[in-house]
């Protein structure tokens, strides 16, 4: 099932790199995340699933959607100037640092160390996420609603035109 | 007497009220405040005075605290009190008001009202810190700040077009440079010697040590505060600013270039005496150099035509004989010409600025004369002044002169003859002066016409001067004519300072008498001369000019000293300075030290700024080019 | 090689490093300002993987997924602001193109 989900992830990802459509690219993403979503579940974390689907694949994703369609704007622009080395370099530089990631991981002895001990656990439940949250960061909860409502009124005061 | 720190702030405090309201305020506050707070602290001085005679010692020693201190060292903030001290604050504060208020008078016109008073009160707080502070660097403060306010003044009239005034302020500023450097050397030496700068304390150290022990930083000591006396009392060779600074306007010349600050370096002598009476090199070198000055600065008079440049070069020439005093261990007959000359320079200065102030700044004594009629209270007190100088029987001058003359012939004979010469030289240029200015025919009809006697501000002090200059006797009349010398009995606390009368100087012996009566008879012949030269005008003096015209040229350019000095200090400093400015200040502090660094930061900044494109995928790849470079160092 | 398939922690970890560089070469290669944006998402996401990959690896831990919902919230801000952003130089300038917005130069 990993390889699947695994596959779904990286296929989205990659197909909404390579879109030169806009709203297409934004669905691949959608795909990508659901992908994300059934990681997560594999992990034992429908909690965390669920919340993938609803906030990001239905909340993020969809407003990024309706801005595209409020511009008008599908196609990328033509570029002003060609830039072959900022093209090149960034190609090299990905390819480079995805090897170069992947094969720490291989190497990483830790990392192998800390695979082999796991053992089958128990789901996450909504119950054990909400004890905690609001037991051990309650503060963190009240400071990260005052940021979502000051980013709110930010996004407001931008877009208005005349405040 | 705890509250002495008001004689010299009330001045100070005068000073402060005209700096920060003297422009808005009009004229009456800034005379209010300029000559009301010198009256204070006169009146102050006068109490003072009284409370020191009846202090027993006669003298008064006020602290208030520790001014600085570091270790072992410790200078006080205090103030002495003593007959040296007491009578020059009642010169300066006295003589100072009388000039305060003849400005009131003199300065009525000028636009810098509140500025000149503001100066001449400053200078008046600093010069009572010179005489009261009972310590060296206290005296030492005071003694830097008569020369800044010396150099305020003299540049007073710093716009003038042609810049006088602004270049001889400058010079009297570098000339004691010198001088005070040489105080400064004074100062570090008796610490080294004694390890403290309380003046008490060095003199009382001093006196143990006893007249037999003149060692050689006691000698160095000395004659380095005598050259800070050369630069302050314009002695030679460092006496060149003096006759400049008569640039500044005429009761600034009275008061700080003929009455008191010239007269500071007697002060200090004076206040040391214990400390010179231990060194007989010193002695002979200020006796040598004073007589020397008093001799020289008086043949250059002889010929001056400004009329305030011939009292600047008689004023060189009385503080010679101060010096003269002095160093023939007459420290009560050197300060006595001190307190005599205050009176009597101050009148003659005075005296003539009236006549400028008459004839609308004219100070050239050939376009003068015949201003006798016109000016009757100047001329007679001018003439009162005139025979106090010459030492004419029975005046002040004739006391004090005679008494330094006396004590000069018995270190020697020549000091004697070159200060009698110096007398008959004194007499001829004065008689000169009187003569061209006030007798014979007005030689500028224009000018005397318009002339006038100067209003009571001015007239009152001229009359209160001459007076004093006339009374100055009672402090002290030769032995030999009858008198006694009270004032070397009342200084006697001041010079000795506890110790025994220094011994092995001849006090006595002589004939005091006839040397008195040689140097008057000869100086008054010396005046006939100079009246009768003069007295029909100016063609006798011509055709004795034409007839030795070297002697003459030699004489109006001041021995060519001024000359001498600038091909010999000033344009070599100035070349040297102007190659230090064009290569080492141009070329190396600003093209390498300053330009240098500003070009290199300037291209390399140019250079980092084509990294700064705006675009932010290009600083994306420069994160990840940073990423990529630590993932190197972690697999490596 | 077969063992990054089967569904180890090693796995899940190079899914999200993938992931990240996947994002990572979006933002460098699109000019397009709400592609860029998506990369951004993407390479948030990735961390979101590694994050609860390793709290299951750690016995199940629940700080992973508290941590989860923060990112998720401060997710949320960021599209608020960026979005509107965007909205902003569209109205502005007429391009949403990031190469075109360059007058923060000098």
């Amino acid at each position: 099932m990993f390889a699947v989900f695994a596959l779904i992830t990286l296929l989205g990802a990659v197909l909404m790199l390579l879109q030169k459509n806009v709203i297409q690219a934004g669905l691949c993403l959608a795909l990508s995340f659901l992908g994300v979503a059934g990681l997560f579940v594999l992990l034992g974390n429908p909690v965390a699933g669920a919340l993938q689907v609803i906030v990001y694949a239905g909340a993020i994703l969809i407003l990024v959607l309706f801005v595209i369609m409020l511009l008008n704007h599908h196609e990328e622009e033509p570029a002003e100037r060609a830039r072959p080395l900022q093209r090149w370099a960034s190609v090299v530089l990905s390819a480079l640092l995805g090897a170069g990631a992947l094969a720490l991981v291989l190497a990483s002895p830790g990392l192998q160390a800390l695979g082999a001990a796991g053992t089958p656990v128990e789901p996450m439940t909504l119950e054990r996420v909400g004890t905690v949250l609001f037991r051990d960061h309650l503060l963190a909860v009240e400071t990260v609603g005052l940021l979502l409502l000051a980013a709110m009124v930010g996004a407001v005061a931008l877009v208005k035109k005349e405040l | 007497m705890h509250s002495a720190w008001l004689i010299p702030v009330l001045p100070l405090l005068g000073f402060l009220l005209n700096l920060l309201f003297g422009k808005r305020a009009g004229k009456a506050f800034v005379s209010a405040a300029g000559v009301g707070s010198v009256a204070l602290a006169f009146v102050l001085s006068v109490v003072a005075f009284k409370v020191m005679l009846a202090a027993p010692g006669h003298r008064l020693e006020i602290g208030y605290g520790e001014w600085m201190g570091a270790g072992a060292f410790s200078v006080p903030l205090g103030f002495v009190i003593d007959p040296l001290s007491g009578l020059m604050m009642l010169v300066i504060t006295g003589i100072g008001f009388l000039i305060h208020l003849y400005s009131v008078g003199y300065m009525g016109e000028d636009k810098g009202y509140g500025r000149y008073f503001a100066y001449l009160n400053l200078f008046v707080f600093f010069m009572l810190l010179l005489v009261m502070g009972s310590s060296l660097p206290l005296l030492f403060v005071g003694w830097e700040g008569v020369g800044l306010c010396s150099y305020l003044l003299i540049g007073f009239d710093y716009d003038l077009p042609d810049d006088v005034p602004a270049q001889a302020g400058l010079k009297a500023f570098l000339y004691n440079r010198v001088g005070d450097l040489g105080v400064l050397m004074g100062m570090l030496a008796l610490f080294a010697a004694f390890g403290t700068l309380t003046i008490g304390d060095i003199l009382v150290k001093a006196g143990h040590l006893g007249p037999q022990l003149g060692f050689g930083l006691l000698t160095f000591a000395t004659l380095m505060f005598f050259v800070g006396c050369t630069g302050k009392s314009a002695q030679l060779p460092l006496y060149l600013w003096l006759p400049d600074a008569m640039a500044g306007p005429t009761p600034v010349s009275a008061l700080i270039h003929a009455a008191t600050m010239v007269t500071s370096g007697v002060y200090l002598i004076v206040r040391m005496a214990p400390l010179f009476q231990l060194t007989p090199l010193t002695m002979d070198v200020i006796a040598w150099v004073g007589a020397a000055t008093a001799l020289f600065a008086a043949t250059i008079a002889i010929v001056q035509t400004d009329i305030k440049k011939v009292l600047a070069y008689s004023t060189v020439s009385q503080l010679g004989y101060m010096f003269l005093g002095l160093g023939s261990a007459g420290f009560a007959a050197g300060f006595f010409h001190v307190f005599t000359h205050a009176w009597f320079k101050a009148l003659l200065f005075l005296g003539a600025g009236s006549v400028i102030h008459a004839l609308h700044h004219e100070q050239d004594l050939l376009k003068m004369g015949g201003l006798w009629k016109k000016m009757p209270v100047t001329g007679w007190t001018m003439l009162i002044a005139t025979a106090c100088i010459i030492g004419f029987p029975g005046t002040s001058g004739f006391a004090s002169k005679d008494e330094i003359l006396y004590l000069a012939s018995l270190k020697s004979p020549v000091l004697y003859w070159m200060g009698v010469a110096g007398a008959c030289c004194t007499a001829f240029y004065m008689l000169r002066l009187f003569t061209l200015a006030f007798l014979g025919e007005p030689r500028d009809a224009h000018a005397h016409e318009h002339a006038h006697e100067s209003p009571a501000t001015m007239t009152v002090p001229l009359v209160v001067l001459a007076i004093g200059a006339l009374g100055a006797t009672a402090f002290g009349w030769p032995a030999a004519f009858g008198g006694s010398f009270r004032i070397e009995a009342f200084l006697e606390p001041s010079v000795s300072y506890g110790a025994a009368a220094a011994e092995g100087v001849v006090r006595h012996g002589g004939n005091p008498a006839l040397m008195a009566a040689i140097s008057t008879a000869l100086a008054l012949g010396f005046a006939w001369w100079g009246w009768s030269s003069y007295k029909g005008g100016l063609a006798l003096a011509e055709a004795r000019a034409a007839k030795w015209p070297f002697l003459h040229r030699l004489l109006a350019n001041k021995y060519f000293v001024d000359e001498g000095v600038d091909a010999a200090l000033v344009r070599p400093l100035r070349w040297f300075g102007n190659l230090l400015w064009k290569l080492f200040d141009v070329i190396v502090i600003d093209g390498i030290g300053v330009n240098l660094p500003a070009a290199l930061t300037r291209v390399s900044g140019d250079f980092i700024a084509l990294l700064q494109t705006g675009r932010v995928r290009n600083y994306v790849l420069t994160m990840g080019l940073g990423a990529l470079l630590l993932l190197y160092v972690f697999l490596k | 090689m077969a063992h990054l398939l089967s569904g180890g922690l090693q796995g899940y970890v190079a899914v999200a490093l993938l992931l990240f560089v996947i994002g990572l070469a979006t933002v460098l290669l699109r000019r397009t300002l709400l592609m860029q944006f998506m990369g951004m998402e993407l390479m948030l996401n990735a961390a979101n993987v590694a994050l609860l990959a390793f709290a299951r690896w750690r016995g199940g831990d629940v700080q992973g997924t508290v941590t989860y919902l923060m990112i998720i919230a401060v997710a949320a801000c960021e599209a608020a602001v960026g979005l509107a952003l965007v909205i902003g130089l569209h109205r502005m300038r007429g391009t949403t193109d990031a190469d075109r917005t360059a007058s923060l130069k000098q």
